[in-house]
């Protein structure tokens, strides 16, 4: 008997109770049985546990090095640290199988715990179409792709992980990325479920409303860090390539920021429900495709996933998903209807709407780019790629666009904007970007593009913190002190001032993004011993190499001093580590180093015994903004969606109590009452 | 219940239906014509063949046009000249027809005989293929790059 035995048996038994619970769901909802309604909701939790106990197995195994289950042999060796043996867990394909499966019946659990406020009728089909997508996995991860089969003879000593995936990263990029995307799977169940009963009035969006926030920033989180992880291993001096599987994992996060804004227009205006279950529907297909798209190796990547024979089945499923949505869709239309017509175009909803249409826009020219080989071999019959050049000035400029509309959008009032408030509003922010785009090429920034969206970046970060300092205006004109003026305004509307905050993020993430496109320079240095060579203004010198061997993995350092003016500034040491099975797959060690907002970035190519070292030297401006635009994005995302603590409910008079009854933001952007303390006169319309 | 909820509204709704504002209309054709245009002007302007060595050798049309060529770099075949800091080596299809790349740069880390790459670049009228980008395609592969040692 082995954990791994335990594993299979538990697998197969999630299986049959994730099929139970369909039956037992559908069954309960049509006969109207409330018993077996909740026989389906406890078998959910059936499911979680026994997907637990089939991961826990796994987990035994590789704890215990049990080599004689393949895919530990293939994974791990005795050799990893035990942080890194516990990633292998995910570090395949059947164990990331099993980690999306495991976390899909988790939350499936805390979404049938947690909805006990949902809709009349609605949780039954939910907790069906949930676990019909597990069940879908299960069914791969028992009969297709398992992670326990065992070799008659176990092995001394497994392959070992992938020298690139032996890295921080590794422990938090990945299983972050899945967990973002299997969690869209519960507002897509919402969704299915509110076409099926036919309730497809506002109900099921305001239960998912905090969930999709949490998602999204999930989402989010996994994005920064798999851009991070690629920046400081890779050594190609950048954060994000275009590469198909890049993509695939951007696409969904940008049609669930649509579904974000959309559903506000929703919950508000009545209007854009065929819209908001389009999206809904899309970002979930479009995880499924991503996760198609890895697997099956159709489209031609730099990171090549090990292919295998799951792509079919994934395709298969993504055509029931995408038909049977679809047809549910077209039922259901006749439902459909807007509740109240559009005003003026010049409205907070006309700003949802541009809003909309770019973030589709950036969808359909990502996805386009991505599968542009597979069109291209269809109708032309030879396979064409597009490069990044493609994305650079395709989604560029539809970003910038967006961003000047987000800057614009939040002001508006609903229905209709009075041009008084609109110049009241943005005359002081577009004097501002207009002064920037005269002050910047004074100092030496030529490139008329980059300037451009720099001046952008400047409006619409100064519409925001125009918009915060009347907010604390007012307050203070009440009689608080700035910083609580402050304090209030985010406690009291946190949904709104933390959409301001991720919004800002994107502002900043955009500025860093502008610098390091146009102004990253790039040099390759040969250097022998003593020598020195300048890039930008830094005076690189080769002192020496060593190498040492510590748990038999070579690390090699090569020793560079970093001066400026004859200034000393840092001692780098950019190298390599070589791991025992993997002489042929160097990992580097990148040496960052940050001067102000500029990265300089540098890493070893290649080296000659102690004579000589190649350097790649990157000088990557603005890299810090990045980071520090994401960080807020996710901050901001938290904010929105993080429960309300008690203090705050003991402070506020009715604002915080509602809070806790009304999910969302039927009171976020734009809410009368919000307003009447803002100091704008298109609340009145 | 939820048809109670909805009638109401259905009828009324219908006719106004019709009168979504023309400015809605007009700004949503004008940003769709605008994604439209870009998704296809820049598609346009960054395509490129990507192709085996074969099909790039019976290609008539690809000579000076920038193609992405996809092989395997022939064992013994790589060339560095340190002086110009130059690879030259041999790429083929599986046992078949064989070109000559040349590339200045820096070469990845795991570049070697053996290994697929894509070759970025143009090919010359003497048949030697000048590389602008070299990618090679293991890095992050997902698997172990050497089959477990198993006992079977």
């Amino acid at each position: 008997m082995h954990y791994s035995d335990l594993g299979m048996i538990a697998q197969l038994l999630a299986l049959v109770f994730a099929v139970y619970a369909i039956i037992a769901s559908v069954f309960g909802a049509r006969l109207r049985r409330p018993a077996l309604q909740a026989s389906g909701r406890l078998s959910v939790l059936a499911v979680a546990a026994f997907l637990i106990l089939t991961s826990a197995s796994l987990f035994a195994s590789f704890v215990t090095h049990d080599f004689g289950l393949q895919y530990v042999a293939q994974h791990s060796n005795l050799a990893m640290p035990w942080y890194y043996t516990v990633a292998a867990f995910y570090g395949g394909q059947e164990g990331s199988l099993l980690y999306w499966t495991m976390m899909l019946a988790i939350f499936s659990a805390i979404a049938v715990l947690s909805y006990r406020r949902a809709p009349e009728g609605l949780m039954p089909y939910v907790v069906a179409v949930l676990m019909t997508i597990d069940g879908f996995f299960l069914i791969v991860l028992n009969f297709v792709s398992t992670p326990f089969v065992r070799v008659r003879v176990a092995p001394m000593d497994g392959a070992g992980l992938n020298p690139i995936l032996q890295d921080p990263g590794m422990l938090v990029h990945p299983p972050m990325l899945l967990m973002g995307y299997m969690s869209f799977s519960v507002p897509f169940a919402f969704a299915v479920a509110a076409m099926i009963t036919g309730k497809l009035d506002n109900g099921w969006l305001r239960a998912i409303r905090r969930w999709t926030l949490a998602a999204w920033s999930i989402q989010t989180t996994g994005l920064l860090l798999g851009a991070w992880w690629s920046y400081h291993v890779l050594g190609w001096g950048g954060y994000w390539g275009w590469d198909p599987v890049e993509n695939a994992a951007l696409l969904p996060w940008i049609t669930a920021t649509a579904f974000l804004h959309s559903t506000m227009v929703q919950e508000r205006r009545g209007t854009l429900k065929v819209w908001n279950l389009a999206l809904i529907i899309a970002t979930f297909a479009l995880s499924i495709f991503g996760t198609f798209e890895v697997r099956s190796g159709i489209i031609n990547s730099v990171h090549s996933f090990a292919y295998s024979s799951i792509g079919p089945y994934f395709l298969g499923f993504l055509g029931v998903i995408v038909l049977g949505s679809i047809g549910l869709f077209f039922y259901r239309l006749p439902r459909l209807r807007p509740e109240h017509e559009w005003d003026s175009f010049v409205s907070r909803e006309g700003g949802f709407l541009v809003n909309n249409w770019l973030l589709t826009g950036i969808a359909f020219a990502t996805f386009w780019g991505t599968i542009f080989p597979i069109l291209s071999a269809t109708f032309r019959g030879q396979t064409m790629t597009v490069g990044t050049s493609f994305y650079n000035l395709t989604d560029g400029a539809l970003f910038l666009v967006l961003i000047a509309v987000m800057g614009i959008g939040p002001l508006l009032a609903w229905r209709r904007a009075s041009w008084q408030s609109i110049w009241r509003n943005f005359r002081w922010p577009a004097l501002l970007a207009a002064l920037c785009a005269i002050i910047l090429p004074i100092f030496g920034e030529a490139n008329i593009v980059a300037n451009i969206g720099f001046a952008v970046c400047a409006f619409a970060a100064a519409t925001i913190f125009y918009e915060l300092w009347r907010g604390m205006r007012v307050r203070h004109g009440h009689g608080e002190s700035y910083p609580t003026a402050l304090l209030m305004l985010v406690r009291r509307h946190r949904q709104r001032y933390g959409g301001y905050l991720v919004h800002l993020g994107l502002v900043i993430l955009a500025v860093g993004v502008i610098g390091s496109h146009f102004f990253q320079a790039e040099q390759d240095l040969s250097l022998r011993a003593g020598q020195s060579a300048t890039v930008a203004g830094y005076t690189i010198t080769y002192r020496g190499i060593s190498s040492s061997v510590q748990d038999s993995v070579q690390t090699i350092k090569t020793h560079f001093t970093i001066s400026q003016n004859g200034q000393h500034l840092n001692d780098i040491y950019p190298g390599e580590r070589i791991f025992p099975g993997f002489e042929d797959q160097p990992a580097s060690i990148v040496s960052i180093t940050t001067y102000g907002a500029t990265d300089l970035y540098v890493f070893l190519a290649g080296y000659e015994g102690t004579n000589s070292a190649t350097l790649k030297v990157f000088i990557n401006p603005l890299v810090s903004f990045v980071w520090l635009g994401g960080i807020l994005m996710l901050l901001g995302g938290i904010l929105c969606w993080w429960p309300v603590a008690r203090p705050v409910a003991r402070l506020s008079e009715t604002g915080a109590a509602t809070n806790r009854r009304i999910p969302a933001a039927t009171r976020a952007p734009g809410n009368v009452k919000v307003a009447a303390k803002a100091p704008r006169a298109e609340v009145t319309s | 219940m939820a048809i109670e909820q909805v009638t109401p509204v259905e009828t009324p709704a219908r006719s106004k239906r019709r009168k979504v504002p023309w400015s809605f209309i007009i700004a949503g054709v004008v940003i769709a014509g605008a994604i439209v245009y870009l998704v296809l002007a820049n598609t346009g302007s960054s395509a490129e063949y990507y192709m085996t060595v074969n099909q790039l050798r019976a290609c008539s049309s690809c000579a000076a046009r920038t193609v992405r060529v996809s092989g395997i770099v022939v064992a013994n075949s790589i060339v560095h000249d340190n002086a110009t800091q130059t690879i030259h080596f041999q790429i083929s299809d599986t046992n078949s027809t064989k070109m000559t790349v040349v590339y200045s740069g820096v070469v990845p880390d795991i570049f070697k005989a053996g290994v697929q790459v894509v070759v970025e670049g143009t090919l010359g009228s003497n048949g030697v293929f000048q590389a602008q980008n070299l990618l090679t395609k293991c890095p992050s592969k997902f698997q172990a790059a050497t089959p477990p040692p198993s006992g079977q």
